[in-house]
């Protein structure tokens, strides 16, 4: 069983470093090594230059490396994935999204508040910090793709299944979140605003919309 | 060993276009390839005007979502296939001492279809609808006849089964030549490194890319004969079909051009190829792995065990590792000639690496949550098979183009053009990396002013017109060096592998004579036999 995640945003930030700094290392490495044997070599008047000793065992030394590093970045990956992709038993916040040609709906079950927009305008999703949220993601059409650049995480929308997945957002992150799958003309409009609350505020302002979306429908069910 | 220098034989266009020999084909296939080159190039360079600024300027959302859909459809199916395929299809039966390819109708007749798939597909832009625009990869529903109505996709499908087709055809009889043409004395570990790396590419053609032309074909039967993909499950199977020809596709792309760059490192540094047997073997195991490894594009699916894929797919660091150090050791301790061939092998290892090892980054699910469908992903690739792929064709332009024409290309031009394309890829495709990191996702005619992406775009845009002044020296270069001949000579470059051992270009059955064959480089051991001599 894996950890809860601090947030998702922090789990990535943290492998991401590590990926980056061993990448950065051996494009230094390997770039220092071709520029040192294209100018150390270069125009040298022997036509028929003699093996360098030892290059052999330095090879078998390399593929050992090159190997550790791909077990050591597999075992943060997998680690990391693990808390990404943990879903919790009993979520207390879940989110429904509908993603279509071109915009989105977001319903919250049991509360009856739907916010639905567009291209022309963007609905607001909000959603309580610090707790995992579950969000259930569905399509209406083709395949959309829900992605929030700030919270460095995104799923597919298909419009045979429903995928679920949970994000744990940190507190006062207001951000835009668009669709990442090309899904015709309207994609690149195909936008959401992400607001996180804290959780009272959250109750709150759902209960507010539960009343004016119970007033809007006449009166109580 | 007789290589009597000839007089270019004067040929009518209609016997060349016709012509089955291997030569004719393949360089008819590379001339086309260029053609289209040129073409998906210029639909690149609207692109990136359009996207220059935030808003829209130039085209249409409908039209750059046809530019995007053709560029890169017109890259991977009609420009760096081909051409990978050409050169093996030219090389590889006089690397091995053949006097033509296996089954030459067949490869010519891969010619045709190749040629018909891609006017096919660019014939699109004519229909009323415009050409396809559901992406190169044109994954369903937004494929399907309800999302994507009109003839322009259509065409764009017919044109993809019969260029993929082509190409298998050709694959085919280049892999028949090695397994069954070789000269006598060529056993199998004697093959040059080029010869080996076109059979595993070719390998990979043949049992990948029927895979995508079936799949074209159940896409087609959906759109016009009923439900094929529209079942629960079916958006996705469509997706395991497209990927299982779509990343072998990768290393279809690149193999042969690490063959090139690997000899042209060899001649260059004037000495054999540094560790043969641990070369052939990682390429072996790469194109095992190659074929294990294609739902990494779904990871943000959640319908793939990520992990699994994840783990071949960082695996894949252990035989490229391997390939590197190979061709680097081989230039340790050579006496290196910075000719334009060798600039753009180093350009095609230095540029590549970096496409590689954001590859490892993709490869990882959680950084690929983020990253996938965005820019960083544009950049990655187009480090590969820019930086890389195109890098090496240029390596294998100006080192054979001296063997396929008799003539030398302009080594001051070559030169124009490498320092053009190394700031031009680098200034474009850089930038891009932190575009999609910071939030810009693909094939987006616009992007918000406010978003912090100005100025990326902008560098972008502006290292897409050095990319193209380069490719325009590379032009004029053709054009001046074939008008203008300096003649080359059998073997301009003390070449090591058998096609500088006849005339070039090489006489209709290839060899008068063989020399003989005792190893993978076997000029080298003529010469170092005549070194040894008193």
């Amino acid at each position: 069983m894996a950890l809860p995640a601090e947030s998702t945003a922090s789990d990535f930030r943290g492998l991401f470093t590590l990926y980056m700094a061993i990448a950065i290392a051996v494009a230094v490495l390997v770039l220092a090594a071709i520029a040192y044997a294209a100018i150390r070599y270069r125009d040298r008047e022997d036509m028929s230059p003699r093996q360098v000793r030892g290059l052999k065992q330095l090879e078998g030394v390399w593929v050992a490396l090159v190997t550790a590093t791909v077990v050591v970045l597999l075992v943060s990956t997998f680690r990391t994935e693990d808390r990404v992709d943990a879903v919790a038993g009993d979520p207390q916040y879940s989110v429904r999204v509908v993603a279509f040609q071109w915009g989105w709906r977001f319903s919250y079950p049991g509360s009856g508040v739907t916010v639905t927009g567009n291209t022309q305008r963007p609905p607001m999703l909000a959603v309580p910090s610090g707790v995992p949220v579950r969000f259930e993601i569905t399509s209406r059409d083709v395949i959309h793709s829900f992605w929030v650049p700030a919270l460095r995480f995104k799923r597919d929308a298909f419009p045979d299944r429903v995928s679920e997945f949970d994000l744990t957002v940190e507190p006062g992150v207001s951000t835009t979140g668009r669709c990442a799958e090309f899904c015709g003309l309207g994609h690149d409009g195909m936008e959401f605003e992400l607001v996180s609350m804290e959780r009272g505020d959250f109750d709150r302002w759902l209960k507010g919309r539960e009343r004016r979306a119970r007033s809007a429908s006449g009166g109580p069910e | 060993m007789s290589t009597v220098a000839q007089p270019l034989p004067r040929v009518g266009p209609f016997e060349w276009a016709l012509s089955i020999d291997h030569k004719r084909v393949a360089a008819r296939t590379a001339a086309l390839a260029l053609v289209f080159f040129l073409a998906s190039g210029f639909l690149a360079l609207l692109m990136r005007s359009e996207l220059a600024q935030p808003g829209l300027q130039f085209v249409s959302t409908d039209t750059y979502d046809q530019l995007f859909t053709i560029h890169g459809s017109g890259m991977i199916y009609l420009v760096v296939t081909p051409l990978a395929l050409a050169l093996g299809l030219y090389f590889v039966p006089l690397q091995v001492g053949a006097a033509d390819v296996a089954a030459p109708r067949l490869a010519s007749l891969g010619f045709w279809l190749y040629a018909g798939g891609g006017f096919t597909m660019y014939a699109g832009f004519m229909t009323s609808g415009g050409a396809g625009k559901a992406g190169w990869t044109a994954f369903y529903p937004l494929s399907g006849e309800q999302a994507s109505p009109g003839t322009g996709m259509d065409m764009w499908i017919i044109g993809v089964a019969l260029a993929v087709s082509g190409m298998a055809l050709v694959a085919a009889t280049i892999m028949l030549t090695l397994l069954r043409h070789r000269a006598p004395q060529m056993s199998i570990t004697r093959m040059p490194p080029f010869c080996w790396a076109t059979f595993f590419t070719c390998a990979m053609t043949v049992t990948s890319f029927p895979v995508l032309v079936v799949a074209m074909g159940l896409l087609f039967a959906d759109r016009h004969l009923g439900p094929v993909f529209d079942t629960p499950g079916g958006p996705a199977t469509y997706q395991h079909l497209f990927w299982f020809y779509g990343h072998p596709v990768v290393y279809v792309m690149f193999f042969p051009f690490l063959g090139v760059v690997a000899e042209v490192a060899a001649t260059f540094s004037r000495r054999r190829l540094f560790g043969y047997p641990a070369l052939i073997i990682s390429l072996f195991a790469f194109t095992g792995l190659s074929m294990t490894v294609w739902a990494h594009h779904m990871f943000a699916t959640g319908q793939v065990n990520n992990q699994y894929y994840s783990l071949t797919s960082t695996s894949l660091a252990i035989p490229a590792g391997v390939e590197y150090f190979d061709v680097i050791a081989t230039m340790i301790g050579g006496a290196i000639l910075l000719r334009a061939p060798m600039l753009f092998a180093l350009g095609f290892l230095s540029l590549f690496l970096i496409g590689g090892l954001t590859g490892i980054i993709v490869g990882s699910p959680p950084l690929d949550y983020h990253v996938h469908d965005t820019y960083f992903v544009v950049a990655h690739f187009h480090y590969t098979l820019f930086g890389g792929s195109m890098m090496g064709a240029f390596a294998a332009a100006y080192y054979w183009f001296p063997k396929a024409t008799g003539a030398m290309l302009r080594e001051w031009l070559g030169r124009v053009q490498f320092v053009l394309l190394f700031v031009g890829v680098n200034l474009t495709f850089f930038p891009m990396f932190l575009l999609g990191y910071d939030g810009m996702q693909r094939r987006v005619a616009d992007y918000s002013p406010n978003a912090g992406l100005t100025t990326n775009n902008a560098l972008a845009t502006a290292g897409a017109f050095v990319i193209a002044a380069g490719v325009l020296a590379f032009v004029v270069n053709l054009v001046v060096s074939l008008r203008r001949r300096v003649p080359a000579g059998h073997d301009p470059w003390a070449g090591q592998t058998l096609e500088w051992a006849t005339t070039s270009p090489p006489p209709r059955l290839n060899f008068a004579s063989l020399p003989p064959i005792r190893s993978y480089a076997p000029l080298l051991d003529l010469r170092e036999r005549e070194e040894r001599a008193p």
